[in-house]
């Protein structure tokens, strides 16, 4: 069973902190986004690994798009 | 109206275990900066002769005073590292808070007679006129702890005279006085001319047996005429006549309580003044809790202890203020005003120590789509909007309609800017909430979360706002500035990098300046800095701010200008719908 991490906001990846592959505990901080000076951090919303990443360090994120996807 | 606030709305939720596990490099973080902060605090109170020499000469000092004159536990101190002339002293020469004496609410002020033996020093009639602001605001009776030896006569030029000089502070007890604010003083030590209106000004003198008070005092040299300056023949014969000079100091309590009866009592124990100012206060003005509680008091759901792992340390962060909020009121229970309403603001209805408290703050992140609704860009939490300015006028009316203390939270970048802000009204509608605030006549407290920032400073319930905002606390995070010091520095810089490049300069020198400036930005918005120069009141930490918060609450109902009848408040039924 996969489930997609969505991008709660428009703005810039500016850290992600896990690699594909890596198991997580829910609520590890995997992503950071960056909008209006402000760092969104995004959390894993369960156990899990990471299945995939949509997005690289840098890349501008419309609200909702997919960051990473977890299975 | 039990129905409305025996149980109020849930806010905030319990930490989950990774919750936990992220934060505990943040609870570190802070703790170790409360850590500087106390030390801080350590050194200031201990600045000056060493409490075993006080006491050798007989004399008790001033925090062993306030320690037997206060209720356990009740001490709320404000202004401590206040010191805006930066004086070598450290201090203002006075140390000041909220306390309980006899079980009600005081303001209650001393003068350290560890220093100087407690003299007039600069920026000493700022502190002095916070705390008279704050006896006025709060309708506290005012203490005095009087041991005061007059001015320091090396710096005079800074503080003697003018509009907020030292004699301004005699006024202000006039006018407590004229608004039946009763000031109370236990008067130690060798008080001359200043320290004579310290003592005479107040409303009740309590006197220790070797006390005096006076217009000018005796220690000065007399019976030689002015010639402009001084020679070695002069000299000799200052040393003659100070060698002769045996005057006692005039005022003592043989004048002031056997002749003229200015002092009401006098005590032969340093101790007995305190008893005598202890045995008055039983007698102050002060409503029983239950008149106006709304219902009984109760300890958060959540811990406070949990503030360390939800204020982030990193200023770019964002954070839930529910969740702050939820570990500081009565029950982790509110009503909130317009939740679907300018989401960039929290107003709400909550209890404190069983009172009910309307409670305001910014909200942080991302504000969803479509918002502001009158522009192309997306909101972010900690700016303000028109929606959100609106509410805020609204909320605060009403809160002076019913009566309601207000507590402020600040963590504001400012108010939005541009062409498109302007057209929404957003310059009109901060100053009609300077207005709307000025209108309430109802006490406020701020705490700077993290930032205070640019004319939202102002109109967020801050220390601008004087006759309403009894204190402003600030916490290890706090940071107080016009803007931030990056974006001080491109407003400053920014035309000269373009000069420097169009001439072919090297644009090091330019740089070097910007990043100058963000430093000094850096370093005077800090919380230390800010008390200092009286940006805040007090620097505290995260686990007492609850504490004030009851402090400010039960002074705000202790004894009330005017009150709005629970059952004929309207904020409460507006919520309700």
């Amino acid at each position: 069973m996969t489930e997609e991490i969505l991008s709660p906001l428009a703005g810039n990846v500016w850290k992600i902190n896990v690699k594909e592959g890596d198991q997580i505990e829910e609520d590890d901080e995997i992503i950071i986004l960056e909008a209006m000076k402000m760092e969104t951090p995004i959390y894993a919303p369960s156990d899990g690994k990471i299945k995939s990443l949509s997005v690289k360090e840098g890349d501008s994120v419309e609200e909702d798009a997919v960051l990473a996807i977890l299975e | 109206m039990r129905p409305y606030f025996e149980k109020m709305d849930d806010i905030g939720q319990a930490l989950r275990k990774g919750q936990i596990k992220n934060s505990e490099e943040n609870l570190t973080a802070l703790k170790e900066a409360e850590k500087e902060l106390a030390l801080e605090h350590e050194k200031i109170r201990n600045v000056g002769f060493p409490t075993e020499k006080i006491n050798a000469r007989g004399q008790l000092t001033v925090w062993q005073r306030l320690e037997y004159l206060l209720d356990p536990g009740s001490w709320h101190p404000l202004h401590t590292l206040y010191n805006p002339m930066d004086n070598e002293e450290q201090t203002t020469n006075v140390f000041d808070g909220l306390g309980k004496i006899s079980g009600k609410w005081a303001v209650i002020i001393g003068f350290d007679n560890k220093v100087l033996a407690g003299a007039w020093i600069p920026g000493q009639s700022e502190n002095i006129l916070r705390v008279t602001d704050l006896a006025k605001r709060l309708n506290l009776p005012l203490v005095w702890l009087v041991n005061c030896s007059g001015v320091k006569l090396t710096e005079q030029e800074k503080f003697y005279a003018g509009r907020r000089g030292s004699g301004a502070t005699f006024f202000r007890h006039a006018e407590l006085a004229q608004l039946g604010i009763p000031v109370l003083a236990g008067i130690y030590g060798t008080n001359p001319a200043g320290g004579g209106y310290q003592g005479i000004s107040p409303t009740v003198l309590f006197a220790h047996k070797d006390c005096n008070i006076a217009v000018g005092g005796a220690g000065i040299v007399s019976g030689m005429a002015p010639r402009g300056s001084f020679n070695q023949e002069m000299a000799e014969e200052l040393i003659d006549k100070t060698r002769q000079f045996k005057a006692q100091p005039p005022g003592a309590v043989s004048t002031h309580y056997d002749e003229t009866g200015f002092f009401k009592y006098v005590y032969e124990e340093e101790t007995g003044v305190l008893d005598g100012l202890k045995e008055y206060m039983k007698d102050v003005p002060a409503y029983n809790p239950k008149f106006y509680r709304v219902a009984d008091p109760k300890e958060p759901k959540f811990s406070p202890e949990e503030l360390y792992r939800l204020i982030p340390v990193n200023e770019k962060r964002v954070y839930n203020f529910d969740e702050i909020l939820a570990r500081l009121v009565d029950g982790s229970e509110h009503s909130e005003f317009r939740p679907d309403y300018g989401p960039e603001m929290y107003t709400g209805l909550c209890k404190i120590d069983g009172y009910l408290v309307a409670v305001i703050g910014n909200r942080q992140g991302y504000l969803g789509k479509d918002y502001p609704e009158y522009a192309d860009y997306p909101g972010i939490g900690g700016k303000l909007y028109r929606q959100g300015l609106i509410k805020l006028n609204e909320f605060v009316t009403l809160c002076g309609r019913d009566r309601l203390p207000i507590i402020w939270f600040q963590d504001t970048s400012g108010i939005d800017v541009g062409d498109d802000a302007e057209k929404a009204e957003l310059l009109a509608l901060g100053q009609s909430l300077i207005y709307s605030i000025q209108q309430t006549d109802v006490p406020m407290m701020l705490t700077v979360l993290k930032k205070g920032a640019a004319a939202a400073h102002y109109i967020l319930g801050g220390p601008t706002a004087n006759d309403h905002n009894a204190f402003t606390l600030g916490v290890a995070t706090t940071e107080i500035y016009v803007m931030h010091g990056e974006t001080a520095a491109v407003a400053s810089y920014s035309r000269r990098l373009v000069k420097e490049k169009d001439a072919g300069h090297p644009l090091d020198p330019v740089i070097d300046n910007m990043n100058k400036m963000v430093k000094e930005y850096f370093d005077n918005s800090r919380p230390i800095f800010c008390a200092k120069q009286g940006l805040l009141d007090e620097v505290v930490q995260l686990d007492r701010l609850r504490d004030y918060m009851k402090a400010f609450a039960g002074s705000a109902y202790q004894n009330p200008k005017s009150i709005c009848p629970h059952h004929q408040m309207i904020l409460p039924r507006v919520i309700k719908g």
